[in-house]
């Protein structure tokens, strides 16, 4: 055997033209996009129906996304009301038990489940396509007749208060329920978790009465991609919910956003942390925002890819750290842009100074046109990928619905990205990359790391619970 | 437009209440046109078209995992991944990832048990960049002094962030497997000591990439919206050249069978809550009772309806969560040496680990005694089924069992055959498969407690 792989061996190599090449080979002929298309109709109730085959397997992805019911909603009567109701919903409805939902989702090869954030509700269902009918049965149920039992209810609230406990061990869960609070204040936007009295404080009736009033049809889109007919599953989701009532669309209550006006430093002290979690970052803009291209790109070209500067610089150059990130976060009525790595304690110093020195390198200086012509063809050779799978397709038109973005979107993706230049860049960078009056939020153990991190401006120390230990 | 072969199951679209029909319902094969060949330097090559989008992902698995690496070097495996990325003759440090994304790309590496994976996923008129790329490092991947300190801190931040700085550590994976098996090679931490990640030598690189990083330890697959016979032509101008190595023998991996029942108990210095962490050694995939112990798996955890979760978080409401599986990493298919069932889950405070582990133990002995219902087997295989499509849905996701299945079975073209063990298996083996191997002896367990700390001071 041996011998034979060497006389092989031996024979390959004789043969010139098999040289090891140099230089990448150029691309092949660019492939058809094949965009999906895309139906939306509408039930009499006002649901919009947003349909769009992609039969790559043999199932369908589901999102019903309920527009009024947000983490804001009933806020100040009851915090966290949104969370509870979307984790309990699915635990039992007027027919069916819980364990009889579980069942039957089982049965079809199916999942369902429902999460809230600052700008809508959204359950999340998936099945085999065979069953699409039993599936959209099963949602619109959730959807019209929680029936919030008793005991799934308290067993819920009993729950999610110790997953809130073992939370607080996690540098993840502090660094960014911090982050959230320092940049968006008391505003809506800065709830992550309620606190333990707020959830023992619900009953059932109030969750059924917040169903009632906020699942509502003519303020909800159903997104439905996959191994689908559309004429066929428009038909089933028309049975399926149907006899869904309408009711009224709340009005907007949100306070406006808050601005920050200087830098601050807010640090969770994690006695015995060996690693400092940094998170740093201000508001940005809303989904709908003309910049969104510009600041999506600019955090490409900043942290949001793996060839970033960020990731060169304070990993693949300095060795820091492991996974250093930046992410351009667009909601409906505002955002936040950040920029965050988790690195040993010695390094914390280093490490503010390198994010933001590429901070204002971004704002002060022009991206070089093979930076921005690279994020060009990661943003648009990425979104196809995305494009190509059932729970990315819907998704991406999830978003165009939730923050009424235009019905052309998807195609219009590539020009409006391939139109952006360096000028674009730096402007959203001067615009949003603003390391003067950031937030720099740090878990860690402070007595390790306060001489390196007192420089950067004022500190206010809290302990994980959030209570502010020092200011 | 490609597509799956879809089953003709006009007959069980009978709903709820038709207990009688849901037996043996056979999907129809799988339709994925798979070509395979091997080059004459041993590198095995796998490429199925898929035209559903213009991408295509390019892998390359060598047959190489954790288990495998030195002794006195745990995570050298993982070490070595990274170093995969620090550039080859013709493509500089860090430079793969600006190709691939400069290129509408994303690319990985991962370290599992029995294999370590390189990949991209790319607009499909890119594939011979991929090519390009992967066949450069596989023949001359460039390996310096410097590079090697600058991942050593990167690997070591790794550790710290996902297992150090972390409450629980990865007990469910490092101590689990520490504590259950007995071989090295399966006990020890994969992820590594701090100390043996930084104690690995430029020598202990380039001799781990000659032994295990040759083309005959290899597979490539090529998955997308690509021609053949375009990408045969390719793949013999990239790689046909790379000479073959002679294979060292395979270190031994068996394990010797458990005979009594380990229970461990630690504290955990960061974490609030309790945890368990309970491990059931399995039998191996060419056993007649793999295929049901998968679909036991399935019953007993493998979603919300399960047995285990149920009686655990539901009924009893002694914990906050299960999960686990049968392959801690992976699949089914994605292993070659002993594997462990893990179950994992955080419990509530006042409560112990001998009141978690009996019911599981009742929901076991209900099995054994009663077995499951025809319902729930089919049901089960409905599950299975359904997740397996998910599986294969994407170009990446074929790709990796199209590479496990070249690399672990020579044989890729079981891809379109591999529900079928699944789909026969009967109420009757899955009973056998749960008195054989879940009986205590075979189990390793480990409490998980937060060490006691004084209350933090708070509020001034």
């Amino acid at each position: 055997m041996k011998s034979l792989l060497i006389a092989l061996a031996l024979v390959i190599t004789t043969t010139p033209a098999l040289a090891q090449q140099k230089t990448p080979p150029p691309p092949g002929p660019a492939r058809p996009l094949n965009l999906p298309k895309i139906t939306e109709k509408k039930l009499a109730n006002g649901l919009t129906v947003v349909l769009a085959p992609l039969p790559n397997v043999p199932k369908i992805a589901a999102l019903l996304t309920f527009r009024s019911a947000t983490t804001a909603t009933d806020r100040d009567a009851h915090p966290g009301i949104a969370q509870i109701a979307a984790s309990v919903a699915n635990e039992g409805t007027e027919m069916r038990t819980s364990k009889q939902l579980k069942e039957e989702l089982r049965s079809i090869g199916g999942s369902l489940g429902l999460g809230s954030d600052a700008d809508s509700t959204t359950m999340n269902a998936s099945s085999l396509s065979e069953f699409s009918s039993r599936l959209f049965d099963l949602m619109s149920d959730v959807a019209q007749h929680p029936s919030f039992p008793e005991t799934e209810v308290k067993l819920a609230q009993e729950n999610t208060i110790q997953q809130i406990r073992a939370g607080r061990a996690d540098p993840g869960f502090l660094v960014n329920e911090r982050f959230q609070k320092a940049v968006f204040g008391n505003h809506p936007y800065g709830f992550v978790v309620p606190d333990e009295k707020s959830i023992s404080a619900l009953t059932p009736a109030d969750l059924r009465t917040f169903v009632t009033k906020y699942y509502i049809p003519n303020a909800s889109h159903l997104v439905v991609v996959g191994d689908i007919d559309v004429d066929k599953t428009f038909a089933e989701i028309e049975k399926a919910f149907g006899g869904w009532k309408s009711g009224t669309v709340p009005p907007d209550d949100n306070p406006p956003v808050p601005k920050r006006d200087k830098r601050q430093i807010y640090f969770v002290n994690r006695p015995g942390s060996i690693q400092s979690a940094i998170y740093i970052g201000n508001v940005s803009i809303p989904r709908k925002d003309k910049d969104y291209f510009a600041i999506r790109t600019a955090n490409t070209i900043y942290g949001g890819s793996f060839y970033s500067r960020l990731t060169r610089n304070i990993r693949e150059a300095k060795g820091y750290t492991y996974s250093p990130f930046s992410s351009a976060n667009t909601q409906a009525k505002t955002g936040s842009f950040l920029a965050g790595a988790f690195v040993r304690n010695e390094v914390t110093g280093p490490t503010l100074l390198e994010i933001l020195y590429e901070l204002d390198r971004m704002r002060v200086l022009p991206v070089t046109d093979e930076e921005l012509s690279a994020a060009k063809e990661f943003s648009t050779g990425n979104f196809s990928v995305e494009l190509a799978s059932q729970q990315g397709l819907a998704g991406r038109i999830n978003t165009v619905y939730t923050y009424d973005l235009d019905k052309n979107f998807i195609n219009d993706f590539r020009p409006k990205i391939e139109a952006l230049s360096t000028a674009d860049i730096q402007r959203a960078a001067a615009k949003y990359f603003d390391t003067y009056r950031a937030a720099i939020v740090i878990v860690g153990d402070w007595d390790k790391v306060k001489d390196q991190v007192e420089p950067f401006g004022e500190v206010t120390i809290f302990d994980s619970e959030g209570n502010v230990v020092k200011s | 437009m490609q597509r799956l072969a879809v089953t003709c199951l006009a007959l069980i679209i009978v709903l709820t209440g038709s207990v009688s029909m849901f037996h043996a319902v056979q999907a129809k094969p799988l339709n994925i046109p798979v070509v395979y060949y091997k080059l004459p330097n041993g590198l095995k090559v796998v490429i199925s078209e898929d035209h559903s989008a213009p991408v295509v992902t390019v892998g390359v698995y060598y047959n190489v995992g954790f288990r495998l690496e030195p002794k006195g070097r745990t995570g050298f495996a993982h070490l070595f991944e990274h170093m995969m990325f620090q550039g080859s003759a013709n493509v500089k440090k860090f430079e793969h990832a600006k190709y691939v994304e400069a290129n509408g790309g994303s690319l990985n590496g991962h370290t599992d048990f029995d294999y370590t994976n390189y990949f991209e996923t790319m607009p499909s008129n890119r594939v011979e960049l991929g090519l390009w790329l992967e066949s450069d490092r596989m023949r001359s991947l460039d390996i310096s002094e410097e590079n090697l300190k600058n991942q050593q801190a990167v690997v070591s931040e790794e550790v710290r962030v996902n297992v150090l700085n972390q409450p629980y550590q990865f007990f469910e994976w490092i101590s689990l497997w520490g504590n259950a098996f007995t071989n090295w090679n399966n006990s020890h931490n994969g992820y590594g000591d701090l100390a043996e990640i930084n104690a690995a030598t430029i020598d202990d690189v380039r001799s781990f990439f000659k032994t295990y990083y040759a083309p005959n330890n290899a597979v490539l697959t090529v998955v997308g919206d690509v021609d053949v016979n375009e990408v045969k032509k390719m793949v013999e101008k990239h790689f046909a050249s790379i000479p073959s190595q002679p294979m060292p023998a395979r270190a031994d991996l068996t394990e010797p069978p458990q005979t009594k029942e380990k229970r461990v108990s630690q504290t955990d210095k960061l974490a609030n809550l309790p945890a368990l962490a309970v491990g059931y050694h399995i039998p191996p995939q060419n056993s007649p009772d793999f295929p049901a112990m998968a679909l036991l798996v399935q019953i007993l955890q493998g979603d919300d309806s399960s047995r285990w979760y149920q009686r655990l978080v539901k009924e009893k409401e002694l914990t906050l969560d299960l999960s686990g599986g049968l392959n801690y990493f992976g699949n089914e298919f994605d292993y070659t040496g002993p594997m462990i069932m893990t179950t994992r889950t955080t419990y509530k405070p006042g409560h112990t680990a001998d009141e978690i582990l009996r019911e599981m133990d009742a929901v076991v002995a209900d099995i054994v005694a009663k077995g499951v219902t025809e319902k729930e087997l089919a049901d089960a295989k409905v599950r299975y089924r359904s997740n397996f499509y998910s599986q294969v849905e994407s170009s990446f996701g074929k790709t990796h069992l199209l590479s496990a299945l070249a690399l672990f079975r020579d044989d890729p073209q079981q891809i379109n055959s591999l529900l079928t063990p699944f789909e026969n298996v009967t109420a009757a083996q899955i009973k056998s498969a749960a008195a054989k191997y879940l009986v205590a002896t075979n189990r390793t367990a480990i409490d998980r407690v937060p060490e006691a700390k004084p209350q933090p001071k708070t509020g001034h």
